[in-house]
């Protein structure tokens, strides 16, 4: 839908960010964005959109990110616009047990949207410089993220810069592979499997233009 | 928070009971002017003299807390009674001669140009080096905070570019303070040092000294007398207090009945973290005064009305309006803002931001056409679509399924503009939306609309060369639409944050008569609510009745979501569901609203009923 366009333009993925409140969403944005930190930022209301291009290996990408609101009375506005993106990073804070068990229900929300196989599905546990103060492990992060079916598990520090790259890295890379196999059930393991028609249209386009280049 | 409230309770002032710390010399301040009925307040917080940047104006620390190019007669609007007048008395003929002007000429009432008044007057007045802190107090922060304690720069927005703009809105401000004062004087009203607390009576050269933008420090008695604010005080008297000792017993006995508890904590420090006043210096234990302040506002208010609670973006609503004014004139306001002018927004299914943004849809329709067609929602345009098998056409569809956009504006309604546009700019809003009614809010979002234009139009070979592309067809102009709407969203979302002078919003668009969007008044935003609303309670109604059931069934985990996402499950569902996403889309269509002097009134299409039931037996 609105990740594929046609040649000229870079890919575009629409990445969503859910999570309860001040767990940390807009300063993960903030971090990858800026490279910035700030301790307290703004709550969102509604949803703030960025976008991004990010450059991997030999392609250029381009991130659309939804930062979102995270009381719980706006997951009712939410759910149409998680329809179509590709990524949904569902965050919490490893010093609030509640965050973590508060994940579940926005797994569901992208679930009953997307299906489970049209979307990658990332968990991250912010705030991990916090170490003193911990209320989830990260085995128990781990496991909960293989038990929800997410494709990516990772802790991160906004406030140390840890892990927020490799965490878009990773996320990049997966998005590709992802698309070509649309309709293969990939879970937890990264298939590089089959073709979805529509994809590699544009994956062609996109690889011809950076040789192109090169 | 135990420590914390107790000391709430230890700066009360005795007789005034609103929580407030005054330091000594507003006490005398207070003593002097009390006598017209009200409980005599600063206009603005008083709390911030325990700063140690904002030490030398205990009275009106946030406004002189620096940027005002203070003239001489500001200084001696602090000073004294007699000194004030004295200023006054100086440019009463430049502000008589001024005045005369604007109201000789009638076709300034409902706008004209206002730069020709603003000129007259402009060039006469002495001030003293325009955008540089008087050389007596200075304050360490004034470089990078504007007079009310935010942060000057922004991401859009450079502190120089601030500083060049404020150098000429400063005086602009300073002479429509002249022009209030001016009037004040002639209706008879005493400005009570700097502090008035009666203003004029209604009246269109009011309506435009409000648009004009309220002096800054008289905002918070503005607001308050215009929003009616006393009449509800005194209707509830002594509530404010009682809230504040049930959640001071609430915090003792530990229960966990205030869910909301948590939450508010939380915000807290995330509502104006580049504010000054509400930012925790790093040798302070404490919280701050405005973050006390604001806990119990927003705690009193979630006991106050359960049925909202706490939503976030009241905490910048109760954040500004505690800049302006002391804590349960903030409350009573918050209570006006969510119930009179923004009812239902702030509820837990936060259906009244839905009806709000159905009306906004329903007004950028009918009065920019222009900017309607980028916005329009895709369903509309699938009109001509081969695979699209249901008719959710043109007809009012973007009522139960809202455009994309309105992700976007319906914060700009949740928080009433506060983090939306610049400062200064949300400040003139609140000025109109206190005077005007929320109809304004409207109004200002139309408007806002209407300057993005020349972005937009940025985007329109964008989707004509790929909808003329016959060999990507019909899944090209597709994607196109779903490409554009995404840079939509950008644009709208980024272009008010730039708006740096709101002069702009204010001259470009609704001071100008020729904008059709300027007929738009309370009784249309009134009656269209009503229409929104019901459209919405009818659809729900339907497609239950219609039993969209099973897939309500798949969602029911996520059961606010319904309201929103039928209108689209229909088109992937069977046939059956497809009929009665058609009969429904039909006879809710054939309900057009009709605004003023558009094609008549609503008409209430009772015949639905009838079919429905119908659809049902056979179905049956």
């Amino acid at each position: 839908m609105s990740s594929a366009r046609s040649g000229k333009s870079l890919t575009k993925y629409k990445i969503v960010f859910l999570g309860e409140q001040g767990v940390g969403k807009t300063s993960l944005i903030t971090r990858f964005m800026y490279d910035t930190f700030d301790d307290h930022y703004q709550a969102t209301i509604g949803i703030d959109f960025l976008s991004k291009t990010m450059y991997l290996d030999d392609k250029t990408i381009r991130l659309q990110l939804w930062d979102t609101a995270g009381q719980e009375r706006f997951r009712s506005l939410i759910p149409s616009y998680i329809r179509d993106s590709r990524v949904a990073i569902v965050v919490y804070d490893i010093t609030k047990r509640k965050s973590f068990e508060f994940i579940d229900k926005w797994i569901e929300d992208v679930k009953n949207e997307r299906g489970e196989e049209n979307v990658i599905l990332c968990i991250v546990g912010n705030k991990s410089d916090l170490s003193d103060e911990r209320q989830v492990s990260t085995e128990e992060g781990e496991t909960k993220a293989k038990v929800l079916g997410a494709k990516i598990f990772m802790e991160t520090s906004t406030k140390a810069g840890y892990n927020v790259k490799n965490l878009f890295k990773r996320i990049a890379k997966s998005l590709p592979e992802f698309q070509e196999s649309p309709n293969t059930g990939v879970k937890d393991d990264s298939n590089e499997n089959n073709a979805g028609v529509i994809d590699i249209t544009t994956n062609e386009e996109e690889q011809q233009a950076s040789s192109c280049q090169c | 928070m135990m420590d914390v409230e107790r000391s709430r309770h230890s700066m009360h002032p005795g007789s005034s009971g609103s929580g407030l710390r005054h330091s000594p010399r507003e006490t005398a301040v207070l003593i002097a002017t009390a006598g017209n009925g009200y409980p005599k307040k600063s206009p603005s917080m008083p709390n911030f003299h325990e700063k140690p940047f904002t030490s030398t104006n205990a009275s009106e620390p946030i406004l002189n807390s620096n940027g005002l190019p203070v003239s001489s007669e500001y200084v001696a609007d602090n000073s004294g009674v007699q000194s004030l007048t004295d200023g006054d008395a100086s440019l009463s003929v430049i502000e008589m001669y001024g005045d005369e002007v604007e109201s000789r000429r009638p076709e300034n009432e409902d706008g004209g140009n206002l730069e020709g008044d603003e000129d007259a007057d402009s060039d006469e007045l002495e001030l003293p080096t325009s955008g540089m802190p008087p050389t007596g107090s200075a304050m360490p922060n004034s470089d990078y905070f504007d007079r009310y304690g935010f942060k000057k720069q922004s991401n859009l927005i450079t502190e120089q570019d601030y500083d060049e703009w404020w150098e000429n809105y400063s005086q602009y401000c300073i002479r429509r303070k002249h022009k209030w004062k001016i009037l004040m004087e002639k209706s008879g009203l005493p400005m009570d040092n700097d502090s008035p607390n009666r203003f004029p009576s209604r009246s269109e050269k009011l309506k435009r000294y409000v648009r004009k933008g309220i002096p800054a420090e008289w905002r918070g008695n503005a607001w308050w007398y215009f929003a009616r604010g006393q009449e509800k005080l005194n209707k509830n008297k002594g509530i404010y207090d009682k809230l504040l000792l049930k959640m001071d017993d609430l915090l003792k006995s530990k229960t966990k009945s205030m869910p909301d508890l948590d939450i508010i904590e939380r915000d807290l420090n995330r509502t104006f973290p580049d504010n000054i006043h509400f930012q925790k210096e790093t040798f302070q234990i404490d919280d701050p005064p405005m973050i006390k302040s604001l806990r119990r506002v927003l705690v009193a208010f979630s006991l106050y009305n359960p049925k909202i609670g706490y939503c976030q973006s009241m905490n910048f609503l109760a954040g500004l309006l505690l800049l302006f004014m002391d804590e349960e004139r903030a409350f009573w306001m918050l209570v006006i803002i969510t119930s009179r002018y923004l009812p239902g927004v702030h509820n837990i299914n936060l259906e009244g931001v839905n009806v709000d943004q159905g009306v906004l849809m329903l007004c950028i329709k009918e009065y920019l056409p222009e900017i309607w067609q980028y916005i329009m929602p895709q369903t509309s345009s699938k009109h001509f679509s081969l695979n699209n098998g249901t008719s959710l056409l043109g007809g009012n569809d973007f009522l139960y399924k809202l455009p994309p956009i309105t992700l976007c504006t319906a914060s700009w309604f949740m928080s009433c503009f506060v983090g939306v546009l610049p400062i200064e700019g949300t400040l003139r809003i609140w000025d109109c939306l206190f005077y005007e009614e929320s109809h304004f809010l409207f109004k200002i979002s139309l408007a806002i609309f209407k300057l993005c234009e020349p972005e937009l139009i940025k985007l329109k070979p964008l989707r004509n060369g790929i909808g003329k592309n016959p060999i990507r067809g019909q899944r090209g102009s597709q994607m196109s639409n779903g490409e554009s709407e995404m840079e939509v969203f950008q644009i709208v979302q980024t272009f008010p944050k730039q708006l740096i002078n709101p002069n702009e919003l204010f001259d470009r668009v609704i001071f100008k008569r020729r904008f059709s969007l300027n007929k738009l008044d309370q009784d249309e935003v009134d009656r269209c609510r009503k229409y929104v609303s019901s459209q919405r309670l009818k659809y729900k109604h339907y497609s239950e009745i219609m039993g969209t059931g099973h897939r309500n069934n798949n969602n029911n985990s996520n059961n606010n979501s319904n309201d929103i996402g039928i209108a689209s499950s229909s088109s992937n569902s069977a046939d059956g569901e497809k009929m009665a996403g058609d009969i429904i889309n039909d006879a809710l269509s054939s309900e057009v609203y009709g605004f003023k002097k558009g094609l008549g009134g609503v008409h209430w299409n009772n015949s639905i009923k009838a079919k429905v039931k119908q659809m049902r037996k056979k179905k049956g």
